[in-house]
C-alpha cells in the first residue's frame, strides 16, 4: 500500500470505527500524558514544595501495605503523593500509591530514596514506561480489532494513523518538557 | 394426586473465562486503564500475550490481586 495516497473510502470508514472503539483508551492516555507533562515541568517545584512540608509541617501518616509509616508531603496525581520519613541516614522520600481496588485500599510505595528531586525523575522515567506498555498493547488491540473487522484486507495505514495520535500524545509531552526545560538541570 | 417432585439439576455455571482483557480487568479491579498498565509494570499483576500480541490479564492473577484465592 501505498500510504502517501489518499485513504479510501472503506480506510476511512474503518478509521472512525476504530476512533470510536478505542475512544476510552485515548481519552485516558491523553488525561495520563498530561498529567505526566504536568510533573515534569513543574519537578523541580515540586521537590522543593516537598522537601518544605518534610521539614516545616507534620503531615498526615500513610501507612503502607507492607507497614511502613509515612508523612504525607503533597499530592502527584489523584493516586499518588510524596511523602517521606526520617530515617537514621535522614529524610528519605517516597512516591506513595493508593489503589483503590473493589476490595479495599492498596497503599504501595512506587519508588523511594534520599534525593527528592531524583525520587520524581525516577517516578516520571517509571510513567513513561507505562505509558510505552499501554501504547504497544493498544497498538496490537487496534490490529486484532480491524483484522477482525476487515479480514484479508490492509489495514496498515488505520493501525499507524492511531498510533501517531497516541504517540503524539506522548511527544507532546515530551517537547513541551524539553523546551520548557532548556538549560535547567532538573 | 400427590406430584413427583423432579430432580432440578442445578443450572450449569457460566464458562469461567482463563484471563480477561486490559478493560475487563480494570472493571474489576475498579481501577482505570493507566493503573492495570502500571500494576503489569511494577509485576504486580503478571499477564499473558494472546496470539495477535494483546495483553491479556489470567483471571488467577486478578484473583490474587483481589486477595480471594
Amino acid at each position: 500500500m501505498n500510504y502517501y495516497q489518499r485513504p479510501t473510502e472503506q480506510e476511512e470508514q474503518a478509521a472512525a470505527e476504530t476512533n470510536a472503539a478505542f475512544a476510552e483508551h485515548l481519552n485516558q492516555f491523553k488525561a495520563n500524558c498530561d498529567a505526566l507533562h504536568h510533573i515534569e515541568n513543574n519537578l523541580s517545584t515540586t521537590a522543593t514544595d516537598a522537601l518544605k512540608a518534610a521539614l516545616l509541617t507534620p503531615g498526615r501518616v500513610v501507612q503502607t501495605d507492607d507497614g511502613a509509616e509515612w508523612q504525607h508531603d503533597l499530592d502527584l496525581t489523584s493516586l499518588t503523593s510524596v511523602c517521606h520519613r526520617r530515617t537514621a541516614a535522614g529524610l528519605e522520600f517516597a512516591v506513595v500509591e493508593c489503589l483503590p481496588l473493589k476490595c479495599g485500599e492498596h497503599k504501595d510505595v512506587l519508588n523511594s530514596g534520599h534525593d527528592v528531586r531524583e525520587v520524581l525523575q525516577v517516578f516520571t522515567r517509571d510513567q513513561r514506561q507505562v505509558l510505552s506498555l499501554w501504547k504497544e498493547d493498544v497498538k496490537a488491540q487496534v490490529k486484532e480489532h480491524l483484522e477482525d473487522k476487515y479480514p484479508r484486507q490492509d489495514m496498515g495505514i488505520v493501525v499507524e494513523s492511531f498510533e501517531i495520535k497516541m504517540a503524539h500524545a506522548i511527544s507532546e509531552t515530551r517537547a513541551l518538557t524539553q523546551s520548557q526545560n532548556r538549560g535547567v538541570r532538573i | 394426586m400427590e406430584t413427583i417432585p423432579q430432580n432440578e439439576e442445578p443450572a450449569p455455571k457460566p464458562t469461567e473465562r482463563l484471563a480477561y482483557s486490559i478493560q475487563e480487568a480494570a472493571d474489576m479491579l475498579g481501577v482505570n486503564y493507566f493503573s492495570v498498565y502500571r500494576l503489569i509494570q511494577r509485576n504486580k499483576l503478571k499477564p499473558c500475550r494472546a496470539l495477535r500480541g494483546k495483553l491479556l490479564v489470567p483471571r488467577s492473577e486478578l484473583l490474587k490481586l483481589l486477595g480471594t484465592e
